[in-house]
């Protein structure tokens, strides 16, 4: 009995000492910065967690260790719903991103750290990289109503958007890069009755979009209507601040895109295509005029080589913006996305978190650390002549690259070149040398929307609104032909009825107080 | 008198206490079950005033403010209140009048096959659906249904023009049928099968001897035999009545189909769950509750007006 007591005596001893030197060695490493929770976008690569190569690396790097559970994004559902979860735990991850208007409730009930006196002091390079306009912007849209700054937002500072079109096939039917409405719907003409993949089928589908209308902002935006990928904008018409989807020129517009429906011009399955189903025709040598984020255009090539075993090298262009006759086009840019990173309220509690944190973000604007997109060596890119070169995208064996990824800075047609300048390859370079042209070649063709910043709080207590349910019905019945283009006052009527007229309001004050 | 009813009282806790000696054990053993219910089910359940307040994460059910019925008055106040609520009643209707027979009589069938062999086979190629997730179905149906899909191959095949009945808001209430038979009607046929085997064979035998032929075994034994079954089995459902599933809608419906394929479930996942407004989407699982509940009633009243003892209670 006695023995077995000194045993235990012993044991609680060991357990006192470990706890000790445990206590020791954490009061030696406050020099340095505790890890960083970090939830970022993560569309299948390994979770980077505590302890593995990614954490390791931003712990050499900046001295912050950084890490994420593996959070399914899923268009951003699954990851509101897990950081829902963490709210509701109180046990929020330091830094997340949060987007779709999610930030207003949680700054409202005390979820997210007030960032405006640690900005220039803690993060002058986040402070100096985001232009004071857009700060401007952040503190007028403060839902608390006192000019606070609680969020970072995404900022692009160029035009991201932009259609591109098959020059191969366009030379192929002989015909010149189309500059007015109808040359352009001349050439799609040409797209739909020459067999230009040459499977023998007539399987090509001139252009076309995704499921709610999404995905063909350019057609729209020949007569003006301010779209952002299937999303209708808020801009100036008659001198007033309004809803695209309710003017004038969206009639005009939906005249047009439903008689090139009903031409066979689009494909039939526009209003059915997920993102997958889409990308997937234009992989699969099918598409002639594609509208989407131009610069990622190789992707899309690879698609094709693959699809046609290697014997395809498709040669792309932009499409010059074109205005319908009385109209002036042009590509939707808003530079303050609605989008960004937030900082955890329970990270002030303990003073070298903040600092952590502080630190991180700091970081993912600094140049100096520019190499993080390189990510880890062996995993994520290997040396080449003394030259990092990044390894080819494989979420089986890579871990998530937290701090740079796409949207992570501020986004610029530099930033943007040097991204796809890391991964050009031997194999790839002529991709890379068409995306970049693809990049530069629409940037005259964006117009910043007087909507840029405008806070997502304008549709409170109007869900209908804010998801363009009821545009989304009856834009695609008018589009299959289900509808006469008549039925769109109908819906302007409507829509004005269930909210539209409060909305309006809601954004013409927020307008009139933002010049 | 009044003694005469506390003796009876007395009486009354005395042959209680003798039941509790005697079948104790029996008790204990329903005692997690009991425990479990308590906690998953009917804690939970007091969650549900979220639907009253204006619930926020970060405060809690004891912090966030009370509104009272707001979120039910806005809910009736919705536009399409009308259409979401007819939507939910037709398909509703069309499962319970059309899906809901399905098994049994493919269960009386499949009880019909002589060849054991065959008949198993055929039992697990129509159960099988059942554990392929709606996102795949969906999926399937949009791909046999779409422009180069098995549909229109027949319909080309017979010089037929290509339709694209996703997107026509006539064709959504057959799919949606056709979908919830092929996906659910032989796994529904498990219990029924069940319930066929449990029957004394002595009943069939007689009835040979009688002469009964075996479509008259079929309509005057088995379907009487498994009606009781089948009963239970309607109470539960109709409960569930507005209750149509999320997943299947959601994944069948597009924007040309939203006038009659907009239900409460898709309503709440958009303005509730999308949108993070949980007292909202609590206050219509609410009111679709509080109509099944009123279901159930009416329901199981009636058959204990058919059936002496049938219904759930």
């Amino acid at each position: 009995m006695k023995k077995l007591s000194s045993r235990i005596l012993g044991l609680l001893l060991a357990l006192v000492m470990m706890t000790a030197g445990m206590s020791i060695a954490a009061a030696e490493s406050a020099e340095t910065y505790p890890d960083i929770e970090y939830w970022f976008t993560n569309e299948g690569f390994l979770p980077a967690e505590v302890g593995g190569a990614y954490y390791n690396l931003t712990k050499e790097t900046i001295g912050v260790g950084v890490y994420m559970p593996y959070v399914d994004w899923n268009g951003g559902q699954t990851y509101r719903e897990q950081l829902a979860l963490r709210v509701a735990a109180n046990d929020m991850p330091d830094i997340f991103i949060y987007n779709n208007g999610i930030e207003n409730s949680m700054i409202l009930d005390g979820v997210a750290l007030d960032l405006t006196d640690y900005l220039p002091e803690y993060m002058p390079h986040v402070w100096e990289a985001i232009p004071a306009s857009v700060w401007e912007t952040v503190k007028a849209n403060d839902p608390t109503g006192q000019g606070r700054i609680w969020t970072i937002p995404d900022v692009t500072t160029f035009t991201r958007h932009g259609a591109y079109i098959r020059t191969d096939w366009l030379e192929a039917v002989g015909k010149e890069m189309p500059k007015t409405q109808e040359e352009f719907v001349d050439v799609l003409r040409a797209f739909k009755e020459n067999d230009l993949n040459g499977n023998g089928a007539a399987d090509e589908i001139p252009t076309g979009g995704r499921m709610e209308a999404r995905w063909m902002d350019y057609l729209f935006a020949m007569y003006g209507v301010a779209m952002y990928e299937g999303y209708p904008e808020w801009d100036v018409y008659d001198g007033q601040i309004t809803y695209s989807a309710v003017t004038p020129n969206m009639k005009e517009a939906l005249k047009f895109v439903s008689d090139l429906y009903k031409e066979g011009l689009l494909d039939p399955e526009t209003l059915l295509n997920s993102a997958g189903d889409w990308s997937g025709k234009f992989d699969s040598n099918r598409i002639g005029v594609y509208y989407h984020i131009p610069w990622v255009a190789y992707q899309r090539l690879q698609g094709i080589y693959d699809f046609t075993g290697g014997a395809v090298k498709a040669q792309v262009a932009n499409l010059p913006q074109i205005s319908a006759e009385g109209y002036e086009g042009f590509i939707t840019v808003k530079p303050t996305g609605n989008s960004g990173k937030m900082v955890s309220a329970d990270v002030a509690k303990d003073e070298q978190l903040m600092k952590a944190a502080f630190r991180v973000l700091d970081c993912q604007y600094n140049m100096e650390y520019r190499d993080l997109e390189y990510g880890v060596e062996g995993m994520h890119h290997e040396v080449v002549d003394g030259k990092k070169v990044k390894l080819p995208e494989d979420k089986a064996t890579q871990e998530l690259l937290i701090l740079q990824t796409p949207g992570c800075q501020v986004e610029t047609v530099d930033v943007i070149s040097s991204r796809l300048e890391a991964i050009r390859t031997e194999e790839n370079s002529w991709q890379i040398d068409e995306s970049l042209a693809l990049l530069n070649g629409n940037q005259a063709d964006g117009k910043i929307i007087a909507a840029d910043g405008m806070p997502s709080s304008v549709y409170d207590g109007y869900e209908d609104i804010q998801n363009r349910t009821l545009y989304v019905e009856y834009i695609s019945k008018i589009i299959s032909g289900e509808y006469d283009l008549d039925k769109f006052d109908e819906f302007v009527d409507r829509w004005y009825s269930i909210g539209g007229t409060e909305v309006t309001e809601r954004v013409r004050e927020w307008y009139a107080g933002k010049q | 008198m009044a003694q005469v009813g506390r003796s009876a009282s007395v009486s009354r806790i005395a042959r209680l206490g003798r039941h509790f000696r005697n079948f104790w054990p029996y008790y204990v053993m329903i005692l997690p079950g009991l425990t479990f219910l308590i906690l998953i089910k009917y804690i939970p359940m007091a969650g549900s005033v979220i639907a009253f307040q204006n619930f926020s994460l970060r405060k809690g059910i004891w912090g966030s403010p009370w509104i009272g019925l707001e979120n039910f008055r806005k809910l009736l106040n919705y536009d399409d209140f009308h259409r979401v609520f007819r939507n939910t009643l037709i398909l509703g209707a069309l499962k319970t009048l059309i899906v809901f027979p399905v098994p049994i009589l493919l269960a009386l069938l499949l009880n019909e096959l002589r060849q054991p062999r065959i008949k198993k086979s055929i039992q697990t190629v129509v159960t099988i659906p059942h554990f392929i997730s709606w996102v795949i179905v969906g999926g399937l149906t949009f791909d046999v249904l779409g422009s180069g899909g098995l549909f229109n191959q027949i319909r080309a095949a017979f010089g037929l023009d290509m339709i694209l009945p996703m997107q026509k808001s006539p064709w959504f209430r057959p799919v949606y049928v056709l979908t919830s038979i092929w996906k659910e009607s032989g796994w529904g046929t498990v219990v029924y099968l069940a319930a066929i085997s449990g029957i004394d064979p002595g009943i069939y035998e007689s009835a040979s001897i009688d002469g009964a032929s075996r479509f008259q075994k079929m309509t005057r034994i088995t379907f009487p035999m498994i009606l009781p079954t089948a009963v239970t089995l309607f109470l539960i459902n109709i409960g569930s009545f507005l209750d149509l599933g999320f997943d299947q809608v959601f994944n069948l419906y597009t924007p040309m189909t939203y006038d009659v394929a907009d239900i409460f479930d898709t309503y709440v996942y958009r303005s509730g769950i999308q949108q993070g407004k949980y007292s909202f989407s609590t206050a219509v699982g609410l009111f679709q509750s509080v109509i099944g509940f009123i279901l159930v009633v009416i329901f199981n009243r009636l058959s204990k007006k058919v059936s002496e003892d049938g219904g759930l209670w």
